[in-house]
């Protein structure tokens, strides 16, 4: 018993320092990428290639004033920063990163994303009203309607997954995955959910809620210093997550593509198409430009919920007859 | 619809790989051609002797009022070859627009703009150059 307290206490501050570092480098990275997109450079001064950048982010965040608005929703205003980070954070319990190597393996893992993951609009909601302002508040409104039309698309295209391998555990997922990788069985999917998971993110194309040109900063815009910061954690903290839950759900988690290289340990090459996962998101926000808030909610129910739930007919034609 | 998305991703992938127009300034500096128009420098001839004559055709043509000129006479042609220089001779930075008209208007090719562009200091009395400052060094 105590043996197992210790063991999974040790796995959570593992799987949260490789968070963590994912996040620091993340940022990092954004900004090489965006340089380089851009033909700049990016970082370059704080260590070699700029690798310090992150540190000194933290710190500079660290010492910068920490202002509170006078006539914010005080319990509001200190909740929604920490709301941000914690849904997150809560998801890397049932990420397996190997067929061993994971904090839980619930059997509800799926579902349990789905529920965890769609509290951080509450951070994002709750953070534009407390900060009794107009752009924040514009910017908590439609992050709220945005969420709600593609939660919908996010967890019908994981209904498609889920209906082929007959489980919501994670874990079982990605063994279904062994021969063949789910993107190929499920493309429509995929695509629904990359989408779908670039928007419940705010990241460009669809980042409406801290669109810079007409909202100032958006939802954290009454917002500095380490709270400031805790809404950036929990923007690429949810960003890493969606990265490694569409690399178990689609990528094949912990195996190597078509069986090449196996001396390479999962973990490896389950980090490896994280990452991946993670730069397209990247490339895709230095690439397009911000759509309209009709056209983005266009989108997500005229295109993407027809379109996948024509998809769960199918498979469900194919799983009923198909065997 | 996917192809313009396809395409646009394309070029953007090719520009992250490609090659960077950054200059790491404070340890590469940008190549400056010849006819840059920098710090300014009144020049002396090849005897020594100051070129400028106090004609006052650069305080005329200063587009921005930057240049304040006042003459004296120099009866032993010690420091001219024409009998006159300029006494006071100020170029304020804070005012100059480095539009070359100066340079263009003197015609002794007394004052020339070089290609000297790193102009900050940190005061702003310091911007105001007097005729010491500008004098060609040799």
């Amino acid at each position: 018993m105590l043996e197992t307290v210790i063991l999974t206490i040790a796995k959570i501050i593992i799987f949260f320092a490789v968070l963590m570092f994912f996040v620091a480098y993340g940022t990092y990275a954004e900004r090489k990428v965006a340089g380089g997109i851009q033909d700049r450079i990016g970082p370059l001064h704080c260590g070699p290639f700029g690798l310090l950048q992150p540190l000194a982010d933290g710190l500079k965040l660290f010492f910068k004033e920490d202002i509170t608005v006078a006539k914010s929703d005080k319990p509001t205003y200190y909740i929604a920063p920490i709301l941000a980070v914690v849904p997150a954070i809560l998801v890397i319990a049932v990420i397996p990163v190997d067929e061993n190597i994971m904090i839980t393996d619930l059997n509800i893992a799926l579902l349990y994303f789905l529920a965890v993951s769609s509290l951080s609009v509450y951070a994002i909601m709750l953070g534009g009203w407390a900060g009794n302002s107009k752009y924040p508040l514009l910017g908590g409104l439609r992050s709220a309607s945005q969420f709600i039309s593609y939660e919908l698309v996010l967890g019908l295209s994981i209904v498609c997954v889920a209906m082929l391998v007959g489980s919501f555990s994670l874990r079982d997922v990605v063994l279904y995955q062994k021969d063949m990788w789910m993107v190929f069985k499920q493309p429509i999917a995929f695509i629904c959910y990359m989408i779908a998971a670039i928007a419940e993110l705010n990241r460009a194309p669809f980042d409406l809620p801290e669109a810079e040109s007409e909202l100032v900063g958006g939802y954290h815009t009454e917002y500095s210093s380490m709270k400031f910061a805790m809404f950036f954690l929990g923007e690429y903290a949810n960003m890493v997550v969606s990265s490694a839950i569409a690399t178990c759900l689609f990528l094949g988690g912990w195996y190597a593509p078509f069986s090449i290289l196996p001396f390479i340990p999962g973990f490896i090459w389950f980090l490896i198409k994280t990452f991946l996962i993670f730069f397209f998101m990247l490339w895709i926000r230095w690439t397009y430009p911000r759509v309209r808030f009709d056209q983005l909610m266009g989108m997500s129910w005229k295109v993407l919920m027809p379109v996948v739930l024509l998809n769960i007919l199918v498979t469900g034609f194919i799983v009923t007859f198909g065997r | 619809m996917i192809g313009p998305l396809i395409k646009g991703l394309s070029i953007t992938i090719r520009h992250l790989f490609g090659p960077k127009v950054t200059i790491k300034y404070p340890y590469e500096k940008r190549k400056v051609y010849p006819r840059w128009r920098g710090k300014h420098v009144l020049k002396l001839g090849e005897d020594g002797r100051e070129r400028c004559c106090y004609c006052g055709l650069c305080e005329a043509v200063c587009p921005a009022n930057a240049i304040r000129i006042y003459g004296k006479e120099d009866p032993i042609f010690e420091k001219s070859d024409v009998g006159k220089i300029a006494e006071i001779y100020e170029i304020d930075y804070r005012r100059c627009i480095f539009c070359g008209y100066c340079q263009e208007a003197c015609p002794r090719d007394a004052i020339v703009l070089t290609t000297e562009y790193e102009l900050a200091v940190d005061s702003r009395s310091k911007l105001l150059r007097d005729k010491e400052d500008l004098t060609e060094k040799r």
